[in-house]
């Protein structure tokens, strides 16, 4: 019973890493239209900085946890001012071609600067150690992971349902229609949500640093299976992506524990059948199926 | 949300007229192109020049689905792959003579494809994309477990190249070049059969404007889906000449990054002309062999910008923005063209 | 009528090219007892992704320093004047592995092959050693197909393998008193394969392998797994992941109070610059075999004070690997006084060996394995660190004829 009950935890601990990554991916496709390929190239990005500034400026996980995600901000606004703009008005798809070849050019980028093996980074002594809930022990960083992305979570969602701003970036992202017959102006807030959307990746990044290895590649793989998580939930969806983030994370623990082999491809499968029974995800608006 | 798909890409049908108008035009093109394939591995290393010509059916295969159907696969590794793989086996196990061994990959692929076509295609856009990756990743991890059948991340060592006991086609890569290019081109054409037939205008409706070609009464999902077919079984014919030429088979030709780099290919080249798939594997190809000995490391860097570059520049890729200045140009001449206009 | 010019143009063209091309593609000159009378190491290894830093340029440098050193031992009586090295980068693909192996044999005049990192980019590289009848030694790769079941004539592995790896961590570990073993391995070839050689290894020497784990690649996540391994209270846990997969491992291993439980962590596979690159403090107190290691006597020391001058890093085992792989190849070239393949295998086999790199080295004849004594290591803590890159204290020596796998067993017959 408890090793369910730990699995579970460690499972959602893992998919809270999901779950912020995919808010920002959702939130970017819902205001832009755009998905970005490169979200798991912003997610490493995260890390790497938040290496360098222990590194350099001796900043610590506190600090990152501020600094990093704003800096993120700032290269989402120029990536989207510089690149990402210029092809809003064309098919979506040339956005995602954008995309893939910018995460070629950061991942080498990074390969080159700060080479291939990978960054040192150390835990801050306030959270390392364990917990004991009533037999379950739980390392605590793992726990604060899942506490914090809890937080943000909600925290946005806060902004998004009590904030004029929210209301507008909610608006755009699932009543797109909607949004536009009622004449607001999506368009100025374009640049700075998809900063806000990046900075969420390098959020989900800069969580990863201590509890995962540092280098060029970590994006990779974690953004393909960012790209099951948002089918899942439904791509123009904010819930979705949050909700679907955390049961990707599930499957992969109880995957990982009674059937290893198939915990990878587990997550693939979960997202056929998502597409075979509902088209447009969990959450997603069942009657846009394009 | 923007409604067709690839709406940039050269207007096919205008491009197509002018073309058809001077069909000489055509043939000198197809002429000066078989010269070039057949003088190839004269100037390139002979398996170097076989990539080249293999990754093109691949990158024209993509194209049927990306440029005729405005459909963006980033899966096709699983059917390059497999393909690779299946070749391979029948190669090893039944020395078969390898035309035989590659038309059992082809088929295999476009088995693998039905399935995942069935699925894939009642998405487009930006989920297709997403979808078909998500597939080809699951084809990827059978692939690495499945180490009895696959060598694993070992690959599929030593598969035999056997050609009737010719020995000159068996050992030489030079003379195999010459035996294997058949297949390719046979693929290639088959490619502008299918792009140019009755079905590939229904596609290129479909890409256009799919609810109308919904409401003029095609099917349109199953069309899709027997492109997904068919473009997948020419991307398998490429890959098992790929697999039979190297010798052997590794994972990574079922990895995404393959996936990517045959887009890149696709696009870099020119989406929706054919030719541009040949010039786009010929360019990729010939910079990742010249970098691998020159001292330059991080290729991923200049393939990775050129992409940005022609994305956000040269939407109509190498071939693309030749063909329509040519076109422009001789419009203009003749002043009978009216114009696409930009 | 334009066009008709143009394809006259055209035609003119092509068959001037083809000319130009016939001109041009003659058989190099041969002559003496040397073709093209050079000779040319090419090395081919990954010089842009993972194991860039293990090996890549690095292991060029020490091929070139054999080069150097070979010239200065024999001076005007070396047999042959010219020698070069050549350097590609593989990308870690196997496909561009396998055509720049046919290309540097044919066209780039290669008369041996070094280094080639990744067993499947290895064992191509040896097919076309085979077809071509030219050497190869292999120095990174780590899979035992390369001595057993794909061995041939022109083959050679040099510095280790997985036998080695699962060996001397597994058997001495349990010798010292770690008896109850969990495997958590990556489940696809090498990790299936240590797993087998470890599970050999530890019930041999008396402890067992109570479970094996097999988790998927690449993967971030490995709380699930070690709560698992951590459940049936084993002496140690013995991990097979290699590169990031690893660094995750460690990192979470770390964090889950298995250490504090006094369970062990021995890797399966690790080299000096991963510990280099994520501090000692992360890997502290972790077990693992060491091929070879720097400063392990006063001679590796004083090459690898060279080494450090010629790079500003300390050597890899591969680097070192390299090295004397070279430096031998030169030795056989001198001893056979020509290029030619048959003749210098001739004399590389069964020769006993003592250079910076091998130690109690045999090149045997029988599967060309090369053995030689290895390193059981402890990563030291970050207090015993007294200067960079001294992150290894040595726990035992492991003997060549219990590290690798007696030649009988390894299933290669060296029949073309």
């Amino acid at each position: 019973m408890s090793a369910v009950v730990q699995y579970a935890v460690q499972g959602l601990a893992a998919g809270s890493f999901y779950a912020l990554a995919a808010l920002g991916l959702a939130v970017i496709f819902g205001v832009l239209g755009v998905v970005n390929f490169a979200h798991g190239a912003f997610y490493m990005l995260g890390a790497v900085a938040t290496a360098v500034l222990l590194d350099t400026l001796d900043l610590t996980l506190w600090w990152s946890l501020l600094v990093v995600p704003v800096l993120m901000f700032g290269f989402g606004v120029v990536v989207e001012l510089l690149l990402v703009q210029w092809l809003l008005r064309l098919d979506p798809l040339y956005n995602l071609l954008l995309t893939f070849g910018l995460t070629l050019v950061l991942v080498e980028l990074v390969k080159q600067r700060y080479g291939v093996s990978g960054l040192p980074y150390r835990l801050p002594g306030g959270l390392q150690g364990r917990v004991d809930l009533s037999g379950v022990v739980l390392p605590r960083y793992q726990l604060f992971v899942l506490l914090f992305s809890v937080a943000v979570c909600v925290l946005v969602w806060l902004v998004m349902t009590r904030t004029r701003i929210g209301m507008i970036v909610r608006a755009a992202t699932e009543k797109p229609e909607l949004a536009r017959a009622l004449g607001i102006n999506v368009g100025r807030w374009v640049t700075p949500v998809f900063g806000f959307g990046v900075a969420l990746a390098g959020l989900a990044g800069v969580l990863a640093a201590p509890f995962r290895a540092i280098t060029a590649e970590m994006g990779n793989n974690f953004a393909i299976i960012l790209f099951a998580v948002v089918v899942i939930g439904g791509l123009g969806s904010i819930v979705g992506a949050v909700v679907a983030g955390f049961l990707v994370g599930l499957v992969e623990a109880f995957g990982q524990a009674y059937a290893p082999t198939f915990a990878q491809i587990l997550i693939f499968v979960l997202m056929a059948l998502v597409i075979l029974i509902r088209p447009a995800g969990l959450f997603g608006r069942q009657e846009a199926t394009t | 949300m923007t409604q067709s798909v690839i709406t940039q890409a050269p207007a096919d049908g205008a491009d197509v007229a002018v073309a058809a108008s001077n069909p000489r035009l055509r043939w000198i093109l197809l002429a000066a192109g078989l010269v070039a394939a057949l003088a190839l591995p004269w100037f390139v290393y002979p398996p170097v020049a076989m990539d080249i010509v293999a990754l093109a059916l691949f990158a024209i295969a993509l194209d049927i689905l990306l440029g005729y159907t405005g459909l963006l696969s980033f899966g096709h590794a699983a059917f390059w792959g497999s393909s690779a793989y299946v070749t391979g086996l029948i190669a090893t196990h039944y020395g078969l003579p390898f035309p035989v061994a590659v038309i059992g990959g082809a088929v295999f692929a476009m088995i693998l494809a039905l399935p995942i076509g069935y699925v894939s295609v009642r998405r487009s856009g930006i989920y297709f994309a997403m979808v078909t990756l998500a597939f080809a990743q699951m084809v990827y991890f059978i692939g690495y477990q499945w180490s009895d059948l696959t060598g694993g991340e070992n690959g599929l060592q030593g598969v035999p190249r056997s050609f009737f006991g010719i020995e000159a086609v068996e050992t030489d890569s030079f003379y195999f070049y010459y035996a294997a290019l058949p297949i390719l081109l046979f693929g290639m054409w088959a490619a502008w059969r299918i792009v140019h037939s009755p079905f590939g205008r229904v596609l290129v409706s479909i890409r256009d404007n799919a609810p109308r070609a919904r409401a003029l009464g095609y099917e349109v999902d199953k069309y899709k889906a027997v492109a997904f077919v068919l473009s997948a079984g020419l991307t398998g014919l490429a890959g098992g000449v790929f697999a039979i030429s190297h010798g052997f088979v590794a994972l990574t030709e079922l990895h995404w990054t393959t996936s990517g780099d045959v887009v890149l290919m696709t696009v870099l080249g020119g989406i929706g002309t054919l030719w541009g798939g040949i010039v786009g594997a010929f360019l990729t190809v010939m910079l990742a062999d010249y970098l691998a000995s020159s001292g330059f490391h991080g290729i991923d860097l200049i393939t990775g910008s050129v992409f940005v570059l022609v994305v956000l520049l040269f939407r109509r890729g190498v071939w693309g923005t030749v063909r329509h200045q040519w076109n422009s140009r001789r419009r203009r001449r003749t002043t009978s063209g009216e114009g696409t206009g930009r | 009528m334009e066009s008709k010019r143009k394809w006259a143009c055209a035609s003119a063209l092509t068959v001037t090219m083809l000319l130009s091309a016939c001109g041009g593609g003659g058989p190099g000159s041969s002559g003496g007892d040397f073709t093209g009378d050079k000779l040319v190491l090419a090395v081919l290894n990954d010089q842009s992704g993972i194991y860039k830093d293990a090996s890549g340029p690095n292991s060029v440098k020490a091929v070139k320093m054999a080069v150097a050193d070979y010239q200065n031992k024999y001076g005007d009586k070396a047999v042959v004047t010219k020698i070069e090295v050549t350097s590609t980068d593989h990308q870690n693909k196997p496909d561009i592995a396998n055509t720049k192996a046919a290309e540097l044999y044919e066209r780039g005049g290669a008369d041996v092959i070094l280094d080639v990192p990744t067993s499947s980019a290895a064992l191509a590289v040896a097919n076309q050693a085979k077809n071509h009848k030219k050497l190869f030694l292999d120095v990174s790769a780590a899979t035992t197909a390369l001595t057993g079941a794909q061995c041939n004539k022109y083959t050679f592995q040099w510095a280790y393998n997985t036998y080695l790896l699962a060996n001397g961590t597994g058997a001495t570990v349990t010798r010292n008193g770690g008896k109850k073993w969990t495997i958590i391995y990556p489940d696809y070839e090498f990790g299936q394969n240590m797993t087998k050689s470890f599970t050999d290894a530890v019930t041999k020497a008396g402890g067992t392998v109570q479970e094996t784990i097999p988790t998927p690649f690449p993967n971030e996540n490995f709380a699930t797994f070690l709560t698992k391994a951590g459940s049936g209270n084993p002496d140690v846990i013995g991990t097979m992941q290699a590169g990031g997969d690893l660094i995750n491992l460690v990192k979470q291993f770390n964090e889950s109070g298995l250490k504090d439980k006094g369970v062990e962590l021995a890797v399966g596979l690790m080299l000096i610059n991963d510990i280099h690159s994520l501090g000692v403090e992360q890997f502290a107190g972790t077990l693992f075999t060491d091929p070879w290691y720097w400063n392990q006597d006063p001679e590796a020391r004083a090459w690898a004070d060279r080494f450090l001058a010629e790079t500003g890093a300390r050597p890899s085992f591969e680097h070192a690997g390299n090295y004397s792989a070279a430096l031998q190849y030169l030795e056989a070239v001198q001893a056979a006084g020509t290029d030619d393949a048959d003749k210098v295998v001739a004399n590389l086999e069964g020769k006993k060996v003592n250079d910076v790199f091998l130690r109690n080295g045999e090149i045997r004849a029988t599967d060309h394995s090369v053995v030689h004594d290895a390193n059981l290591a402890r990563v030291k803590k970050p207090a015993d660190v007294k200067e960079d890159w001294d992150y290894e204290e040595i726990v035992a020596k492991i003997p060549a004829a219990e590290g690798f796998p007696p030649a009988e067993a390894s299933g290669c017959s060296m029949k073309p």
